[in-house]
């Protein structure tokens, strides 16, 4: 932030409202919510990838002492309407999903049939007992065999595995293909990946009978539109749901979808007439809640000797499961439409495809659009190798610079109020680039391998309603906010976003204060309530700030306005001009400065609820305001990465020796939240990348199912983040607010794959494929005829920023950490 | 087999008649029995380090012991940390450094590095990581949570006249 | 995910604890740390209906100096052996070992007699038993027997342990005054259980050349391996980069790990030159020698 914000509030890095009840053990998650006599279930799950479901006989199941009943897709067949999701989107095949499978499987742990007992462990050993019959059958375990002619079929509706596909062409790609110096063409293959938040799924369903009423406590990023699919897959009306979503413990997207078990146990909280709750355990979230990103590009950039890109295209081929909670298109297409980025490019066309396939089905996972970035920048330094350019100059000489905004770009998204070049340049100054490449060329001597990547990250957030319109989606961006000045003064605010993390109460409570004139201490944001809070469109696509920061901003502003139309009235003038609440205070400008007035919002409040009939004509009584907002189809930030790494050709090993990021986030509410957020997007990328991976077998096996082997990164395996903050305002939102938090892991995959390219490149290797495990790296050198034996080189683990190896000598040695935050 | 039996535990200083299956984990009775929610349950494995408490004043996974096992132990839970209004300085720099976000790993690293703290008053950034490596969190990256541990020791430090 | 029924048991003493495997032998599951047990245990990968606690078996937790031995016994804490000054003086592969044992959490409860039944592959201390040449101790309500850690460790996660019996203590022969050695893993993450793990001790004579070596693998086969036709190569060498290099070579020759499609034997035997060179110049004091 610059020292003269034009901001009180906004731009405090206040510590946060909700860290004392989780530093003590008093935050309230789903399971610390109790109701007496409520019942637990567990489900039984598939064993096989692809299976006819031949029957099911629970008979000793339900005979177990403490077992309530054992349910099967037939049963919630009867209680509950399928899901059918048909967006008009040519391309896009129309699809439906019963609450539990009645005829087959389509994965390794798909839910087959539900055991509610009076506790989880009788539950668990109830469900042993029921047996199903399966008739296996054979298995699409990949994209390749999936689209393969005769592929067995998934879904037994559709023609094939192809559930969508969509083509595009802006300009002349073609064209310029022919008039080209040359065609560089790159690929990118980002593996299987999963969400797994700290806190699995989880919820309380509790049926009323006597007012036909469900109570569905649920930790879900978006309320509202919750209780709206409760309430349609139930057949009842959205005034018989209330949904109340406690304390989460990290979503990253997957806690937004209705799934099948969530929907199983309101079912049966209605059909038994008792509250009904389930913890999802770590296995079944490892392999049966929700995948993500396993997708493969290729692009041809069709380039002038200089390096300047003259068109590009895509295809893309998503892996996307089993099932389709979102539209299958859903998250390939804002990577198709984004990618070309911060670079000026117009001729441009994709070609999408989405496949079906015997796995857990796919959702949006904290930038469900990850892959772009690394795509289009690692298409820039292929281009650059290809060349035989300098890759920082192959970024200058297409990059989007400040007098070409406002910048459409050939899918039509508008790009204004950005900064790629400018973080690329800051990122740049701040590694010192010719200085590393005199470390590279110094350590290359001497047998060591150092790689320096970039990745200019342009981050699509708070998707408004212009945007789904324009793409054929059913849906709206808008957002809603209600401000409640009470009769003490103090403030209630509400807004209809559900955080699992973020920390919303602190920045939602300054942007109120900053509309209002009151201190952020003062407010309470509610949110995750449906009866309580507005309808609003929940938490996702990093619109929490933008829309929900921007709603509650705008409310609070007509909140005060509301305020000093009474208190001018108050000071018996005949209008509000030249007031202004500060702090709580009415104050008023007189001889160009603020002087107090003696009002107090109190007062104000005093005579809103308590002496109506003294308010000015055309007040109403009360103090309570509503409003919603609409924000652009699109709003961008940006930042560009820089990450060091040495790589031990020995072993394979990574060692990321820096890592920088330059972000431009617009007006930042909390910088303390925002950097909070950089810092566990870049970490989740960086584990994503290097770590990471959902593994079937040929026979669609899960491989990867505890956390013993879907491996999360540690403590030991992240480096320190710089962070280089810029603050360009958005022109067309509220303060100038800006979405972030995805970007960061768009950037991290880029720049870490970026970085292990450029260490690799004398060798003639890339790395095309993720995750970039040791083993993997070793087989790039192997192949590149590199094997060197062991003691040729310094072992880098001893002094590292990245604990991996545990390497101790006699004692006393000491592993010392490089620490350059 | 499954039949419940009596067991008698000492958390926080104070002492819990109740009955259970010997096979229910000690992180159940935690938060069922004796309605200690502050624990909580991330794996059933091991791994994620949420659960962990103390036993006998040393940090260990409450999803790898069964309630039974405990008696004639000592348990210490997140609960007994702060006293009122008081934070530790662990949990005081956890919040002043922003060491946490979604809070569900929150309590299992305050109480390993409240042992930890107590019995290694200056660590290093290394050694901090070392010990850190064995509670998973998807928030934070870990980067404030170290910075907050190691501002912590030196406050310990400081408050013992080191 | 919640273990599956089980009778409790908590003996006081070594011989109740003994009467109780005799009695419910093929049934029965010894408790030590439970850091291994646990997790199979609430996946319901073992499911032993009696559970007999050793946890209350203190005499069972010890360290003792035996002369040329030193006997630790089998409810010891991975915690102690990695920071007791004794172990640390007398057999420093195994302090250094120990310290890389998952976490710190898990070395609080995770004991040593636990972890040698266990027989995981990649599993430390396994490995250094076997590279030290240990003895374990092994009792029943029969008596007593003792075999060498490598005849103990029979394949991946088999032990020679009858149904009754219980391991009471490793004896570990001391490690000589000055000896160079190193120990070290590799793995995805830190605290994770080994891709491949070396173990290495190092004599030297008055001259520096090496007089003995010993020289243990783990993870690169179903038990932890001492490549005797290995170490013999060593001895009257210096340990320079040289060195270290034809004795890595070998000891990748020297074994035939298994195909797996996360980690081809490639790898691994490549793991196993690099690391074996890195541990005999660590153990040497010469680390960052290049050839």
């Amino acid at each position: 932030m610059t020292a003269d914000t034009p901001f009180t509030h906004i731009g405090q890095p206040l510590p946060r409202k909700e860290d004392r009840r989780f530093l003590t053990g008093k935050g309230r998650y789903l399971d610390d919510v109790t109701l007496p006599g409520a019942l637990q279930v567990t489900f039984v799950r598939s064993p096989h990838a692809h299976a006819r479901i031949t029957g099911i006989d629970a008979a000793a199941a339900r005979a177990l002492p403490g077992v309530v009943g054992v349910f099967t897709g037939r049963d919630l067949a009867q209680w509950t309407a399928p899901l059918r999701l048909a967006p008009p989107i040519e391309g896009l095949h129309p699809v439906e999903m019963t609450t539990l499978p009645v005829d087959k499987v389509r994965f390794h742990g798909d839910p087959v049939a539900v055991v509610v007992a009076r506790d989880r462990y009788t539950a668990e050993d109830a469900a042993e007992l029921v047996e199903v019959e399966y008739d296996p059958l054979p298995c699409a375990a990949d994209t390749k065999t999936a689209l393969a002619p005769n592929a067995p079929l998934v879904d037994d509706t559709l023609p094939d595995n192809l559930v969508s596909h969509q083509s595009f062409s802006a300009g002349d790609p073609a064209a310029r293909r022919a008039e080209a110096d040359r065609v560089v063409e790159a690929r990118f293959d980002l593996h299987r990946l999963t969400h797994v938040p700290m806190e699995t799924r989880g919820c309380l369903a509790d049926w009323d009978a006597g007012r036909a009423h469900l109570t569905m406590h649920i930790g879900t990023q978006v309320p509202h539109p919750m209780r709206g699919q409760l309430a349609a897959r139930l057949g009842i009306s959205e005034t018989q749901v209330t949904v109340i979503s406690p304390d989460i413990g990290g979503g990253f997207g997957q806690k937004i979808a209705l799934y099948r078990e969530e929907l199983t146990v309101a079912a049966l909280s209605r059909h038994l007439g008792r509250p009904v709750r389930w913890r999802e355990d770590r296995l079944e979230n490892l392999t049966s809640a929700s995948h993500a990103r396993e997708t493969q590009c290729v692009t041809r950039a069709a380039v002038r000797a200089d390096g300047r890109i003259l068109g590009l295209e895509l295809d893309l081929t998503e892996d996307f499961g089993a099932y389709c909670f979102y539209p299958a298109n859903y998250m390939a297409r804002v990577i198709a439409m984004i990618l070309t980025g911060p670079y000026k490019i117009s001729d441009y066309a994709f070609d999408v495809k989405v496949v079906l396939t015997n796995k857990c089905g796919n959702g949006p996972m904290r930038a469900p659009m990850a892959i772009t970035s690394w795509v289009m920048d690692g298409t820039i330094d292929a281009v650059a190798r290809e060349l035989g350019l300098d890759p920082l100059q192959v970024r200058r000489i297409n990059a989007l610079r400040p007098e070409d905004l406002p910048f459409t770009m050939p899918t039509g998204e508008v790009l204004e109020d950005v900064t790629p070049l400018e973080t690329l340049e800051a990122a740049v100054q701040a590694i010192d680039v010719p200085a590393f490449r005199a470390r590279q060329a110094q350590a290359r001597d001497e047998g060591r391998l150092l790689g320096l990547g970039l990745c200019t990250v342009v981050e699509s957030t708070t998707y408004g309603s212009a945007f789904y319109k324009a793409a054929g989606i059913p849906g709206s961006g808008h957002e809603a906010a209600w401000v409640r000045i009470e009769p003490s003064g103090v403030v209630n605010a509400s807004v209809g976003l559900m955080g699992s993390g973020q920390g919303y109460e602190t920045p939602l409570a300054q942007a109120v204060a900053e509309g209002l004139g009151v201190t952020p201490g003062t407010v309470n944001v509610h949110m995750g309530h449906t009866d309580i809070a507005p309808y609003g469109m929940g938490s996702r696509g990093a619109r929490g700030a933008t829309a929900g920061g921007g709603t509650l901003y705008l409310c609070a502003q007509k909140a005060q306005a509301k305020v000093l139309a009474i208190a001018a009235s108050m000071l018996n003038l005949n209008d509000a001009q030249g007031l202004r609440l500060h702090n709580g205070q009415v104050e008023r400008r007189l001889e160009d400065a603020w002087q107090a007035t003696g009002i107090s919002l109190t007062d104000v409040a005093r005579r809103a609820y308590l002496d109506p009939t003294a308010l000015p004509e055309g007040i109403d009584p009360g103090l309570d305001v509503s409003l919603t907002y609409d924000p652009p189809a699109m709003t961008y930030s940006n930042a560009t990465h820089a990450c060091e790494v040495e790589i031990d050709p020995a072993t394979g090993r990574i060692r990321i020796d820096r890592y920088v990021v330059a972000e431009d986030c617009g007006t930042v509410l909390n910088p303390l939240v925002v950097k909070g957020q950089q810092q566990g997007a870049v970490a989740m990328g960086l584990s994503g990348a290097l770590l990471e991976q959902v593994v079937y077998d040929e026979n669609g096996q899960n491989q990867s199912a505890t956390l013993a082997d879907y491996l999360v990164a540690t403590a030991c395996e992240l480096p320190n983040i710089e962070i280089l903050p810029l603050h360009t305002p958005n022109r067309k939102t509220p303060a100038g607010i800006k979405g972030m938090a995805e970007g960061g892991i768009m950037g991290s995959i880029g720049a870490i794959a970026g970085a292990v390219s450029d260490a690799l490149a004398p060798l003639g290797v890339t790395a095309e494929k993720m995750p970039l495990s040791p083993q993997r790296l070793r087989a790039l050198l192997r192949k590149a005829g590199n094997f060197t034996h062991g003691t040729t080189f310094s072992d880098p683990g001893t002094t590292t920023t990245t604990h991996d190896t545990t390497t101790h000598g006699t004692p006393g040695n000491s592993d010392g950490r490089t620490n350059r935050a | 087999m499954s039949a419940p039996v009596p067991i008698s535990l000492v958390v926080n200083g104070e002492t819990y008649d109740l009955v259970a299956p010997p096979r229910k984990l000690l992180s159940d009775v935690l938060r069922e029995d004796l309605h200690l929610t502050g624990t909580h349950v991330g794996c059933e494995h091991g791994v994620c380090g949420a659960c962990t408490i103390l036993i006998d004043g040393q940090p260990s996974r409450a999803c790898l012991t069964y309630a039974v096992q405990m008696e004639g132990h000592e348990l210490t839970t997140i609960e007994a940390v702060a006293e009122g209004d008081w934070l530790s300085p662990l949990q005081q720099a956890l919040h002043e450094e922003h060491g946490l976000q979604c809070g569900f790993c929150t309590a299992g690293i305050v109480m390993t590095f409240e042992a930890y703290l107590r019995d290694n008053p200056q660590p290093s950034e290394a050694e901090v990581r070392d010990v850190l490596s064995g509670n998973l969190c998807r928030c934070t990256g870990y980067q404030n949570i170290v910075t907050a541990i190691l501002k912590a020791a030196q406050v310990m430090r400081e408050g013992q006249g080191a | 995910m919640k273990p599956a029924p089980f009778t409790y048991h908590r003996p006081g003493s070594l011989s109740e604890a003994l009467e109780l495997m005799a009695r419910y032998g093929p049934e029965a599951k010894p408790l030590g740390g439970g850091q291994s047990l646990g997790p199979m245990l609430n996946m319901r990968l073992a499911r032993p209906a009696h559970l007999v606690d050793l946890n209350d078996l203190l005499e069972m937790d010890y360290i003792r100096d035996a002369g040329g031995m030193i006997e630790i016994g089998g409810l010891t804490r991975h915690h102690r052996l990695a920071t007791a000054p004794e172990i640390e003086r007398d057999l420093p592969l195994l302090a250094l070992a120990a310290r890389t044992i998952g976490h710190y959490a898990i070395r609080q409860r995770g004991t040593l007699g636990g972890s040698l039944v266990h027989a995981d592959p990649a599993a430390q201390l396994p490995l250094v038993a076997v590279t030290l040449g240990a003895e374990v101790v092994v009792r029943s309500a029969r008596g007593e027997r003792e075999l060498p850690a490598a005849d103990f460790l029979q394949s991946i996660m088999t032990v020679d342990l009858a149904e009754d019996e219980i391991v009471t203590a490793i004896r570990f022969p001391r490690q000589a005054e000055g000896e160079g050695c190193a120990f070290d893993l590799f793995s995805r993450r830190h605290g994770d259980f080994a891709i491949v793990s070396v173990a290495l001790t190092m004599e030297r004579d008055a001259a520096g050349a090496i007089s003995a070596l010993r020289l243990g693998l783990g993870g690169v086969g179903p038990v932890p391996r001492r490549l005797a036709e290995v170490e013999a190569q060593a001895v009257g060498c210096q340990p320079d980069a040289e060195t270290a290099a034809r004795l890595g070579r070998s000891a990748a020759a020297a074994i035939s790990p298994e195909e797996h499609p996360e980690v081809p034997a490639a790898y691994r035997r490549e793991l196993v030159e690099t690391m074996t060179a890195r541990a005999l110049l660590r153990a040497a004091g010469q680390e960052g020698a290049t050839a």
